[in-house]
């Protein structure tokens, strides 16, 4: 199978003051078309730092992220060109703008990426058709579910069909019930649009959708005969 | 492409409020204060501006029109001389005492004309009889604006100058001296009796160019012929007259610490709002660069809400600035506002609030995509 997005052996240091702090030491994690790949560790295992390298947020001290099998430098452009094209993100806190529709709210993210007009309106309506919400196009975060805003957040990050969407805690911050649902949802869009989905997560129900479980602890991946 | 400045804007409507009210105040602020100060301007000089006189023959150093100083009559005749000078005539202006029906005694700038029509001074009789009758006899005409010290005058009352009976004849509008002291229109030689030291003498040598004459050329050849005194175009007068004025009374200080304050009012309010909406809303701008977003996206955004701030909030200042204007004149106070004023103040405004929205761009240019990860 394609490997949509690779680390190779990335390591971060951080410095704060006088210490240096290793977060990563060596990782290598990589996520192919259509797959899902849980990511699970502690609270400081460096899970979601990584998650952030391999979203080309932030730059590793040394290792590679490839995307598409290429690449990527770590000058600013360079890793905003990926953002835009290759990597769909869902939050936590679902990070959507509040002052916007649902439908606005995925315009907008399409326009950051350089879809206008029409075709952008288009690719909204299809997204938010995919994720169910077809009826809640003109509603404003403050007026959906918590459920909803997840959907409308997953919706944002397929939004101009990236290769991989990376997932933070996408169901910590919703019931149980809801958190089922939204998982399905993401293994059926990983499917039904051929798309590498990786998810930081501590929610154990989000192997039942997982495809592999990558382990993480001390800035290390696991076996994954352990992790799983 | 959805604004997200403006939706934010409208999605926050009491800071967007606020942000109006602050812009509002300062554009009123500057425009009500200098539009004051401009009519106050107005006033010094116009007279010289109405006045049909497109060169003027002073004493050397007279500071403004008010202030004549006493020359030679005879230098009329001098400058009667000078190619393309159609006519050269002498004119005083001089404060005077003049006594009320009441007892009191006042002062009044008095105007002395040997024509007043040619002169077009008064240029506005609109009661009785003008410029014209103004050497049959003791007679004047009076402002309209001297009824407030002089208390109300009809047509055919009487007025005693420095001693002597002048009937007035005439009511003038808009003849309003800088000083607000009465405006008070006569002829030449009443003015001329009245002063024991204008004897034989004038306060200024009035010229008019004849057609297809520069008035700068014309006095350029007036100039040698008067080495003791000052010979000035009628724009060189009107702007030597305003800027005593304003140097002299503190008023250009005055205006310039109302316009500086005006503008540091309304920097103040929209640098606030915008940082304080920034770091507010710093998530978001997170978000923005985590989907992709440049900091030049997130600087659109800002600039786009500066701009909408100072559009919206200039029409309202303008629109508060030109409905206060009947208010100040019934208190005899003109707010002089000209489309050319309002276009500076409209430039003036969007660079402020632009301006303003860079303060915030510092903090958006550091924040952190990576903080879209913290729950």
């Amino acid at each position: 199978m394609k490997k949509v997005l690779e680390a190779r052996v990335i390591r971060k240091t951080f410095e704060e003051g006088s210490q240096r702090v290793e977060v990563l030491r060596g990782v290598s994690l990589d996520v192919t078309a259509g797959e899902i790949v849980s990511l699970e560790g502690p609270s400081g295992s460096g899970k979601t730092t990584l998650l952030s390298i391999m979203g080309c947020i932030l730059t590793p001290s040394a290792g590679e992220v490839h995307i598409g099998g290429r690449a990527i430098s770590g000058n600013d452009k360079a890793l905003r060109d990926a953002r835009r094209k290759s990597i769909g993100f869902v939050f936590q806190q679902f990070n959507l703008f509040p002052a916007l529709t649902a439908r606005e709210n995925i315009i907008y993210a399409l326009g950051i990426k350089g879809h206008k007009g029409a075709k952008a309106l288009i690719e909204a309506d299809r997204v938010l058709d995919a994720v169910g919400l077809s009826d809640r196009k003109n509603f404003l975060p403050r007026d959906l579910s918590g459920g909803q805003k997840q959907r409308v957040a997953i919706a944002r990050a397929l939004a101009g069909s990236p290769d991989v969407i990376l997932a933070d805690e996408p169901t910590a911050n919703l019931d149980s019930a809801v958190g089922v649902q939204i998982l399905d949802l993401f293994r059926d869009l990983a499917k039904s649009e051929n798309k590498g989905l990786i998810i930081v997560t501590h929610d154990p129900k989000v192997r039942r959708v997982a495809d592999r479980v990558a382990g993480i602890a001390d800035g290390l991946i696991l076996p994954e005969a352990h992790a799983a | 492409m959805v604004s997200l400045a403006r939706k934010n804007l409208l999605h926050d409507r009491i800071r967007f409020a606020i942000t109006l009210a602050g812009v509002a105040f300062a554009v009123t602020l500057v425009l009500v204060q200098v539009g004051l100060f401009l009519g106050l301007l107005g006033k010094a000089t116009v007279t010289i501006e109405r006045s049909n006189a497109d060169i003027w023959i002073v004493g050397r150093n007279t500071p403004n029109i008010d202030f004549g100083r006493p020359i030679p009559e005879t230098l009329v005749l001098r400058a009667r001389g000078v190619e393309g000078v159609e006519r050269a005539e002498n004119a005083i202006v001089q404060f005077l005492t003049i006594q009320l029906p009441n007892g009191a005694t006042e002062n009044a700038l008095v105007y002395g004309l040997e024509d007043g029509t040619f002169w077009n001074l008064p240029w506005n009789v609109e009661a009785g009889r003008g410029g014209g009758d103004l050497n049959r006899g003791f007679n004047l005409v009076m402002d309209r604006s001297a009824s407030r010290r002089f208390g109300g005058f009809e047509i055919g009352d009487y007025r005693e100058i420095s001693g002597r009976g002048f009937r007035i004849i005439g009511r003038s509008a808009q003849a309003e001296s800088f000083t607000t002291t009465p405006i008070v229109f006569m002829g030449f030689a009443n003015a001329q009796s009245l002063i024991e030291q204008l004897r034989e003498r004038t306060t200024y040598v009035l010229v008019k160019v004849a057609p297809g004459h520069n008035p700068e050329e014309v006095a350029a050849r007036l100039r040698p012929l008067f080495p003791f005194n000052d010979v000035h175009t009628r724009e060189q007068w009107a702007a030597h007259s305003r800027a005593y004025w304003i140097k002299s009374t503190g008023l250009g200080m005055s205006m310039g610490v109302t316009v500086f304050l005006g503008i540091l009012v309304g920097v103040v309010i929209v640098a606030q709002t915008l940082y304080t909406s920034a770091v507010e809303n710093i998530r978001q701008f997170g978000t923005v660069k985590a989907i992709g977003g440049s900091n030049w996206d997130i600087y659109k955004i800002l600039g786009e809400q500066a701009l909408i701030a100072a559009v919206f909030g200039f029409l309202l200042g303008a629109g508060a600035s030109y409905a206060v204007r009947p208010a100040m004149a019934s208190l005899h106070l003109t707010v002089l506002l000209t489309p050319q004023f309002s276009g500076v103040v409209f430039v003036g405004t969007v660079t402020m609030c632009l301006a303003a929205a860079l303060f915030s761009f510092r903090r958006v240019a550091l924040i952190d995509p990576a903080l879209v990860f913290r729950g």
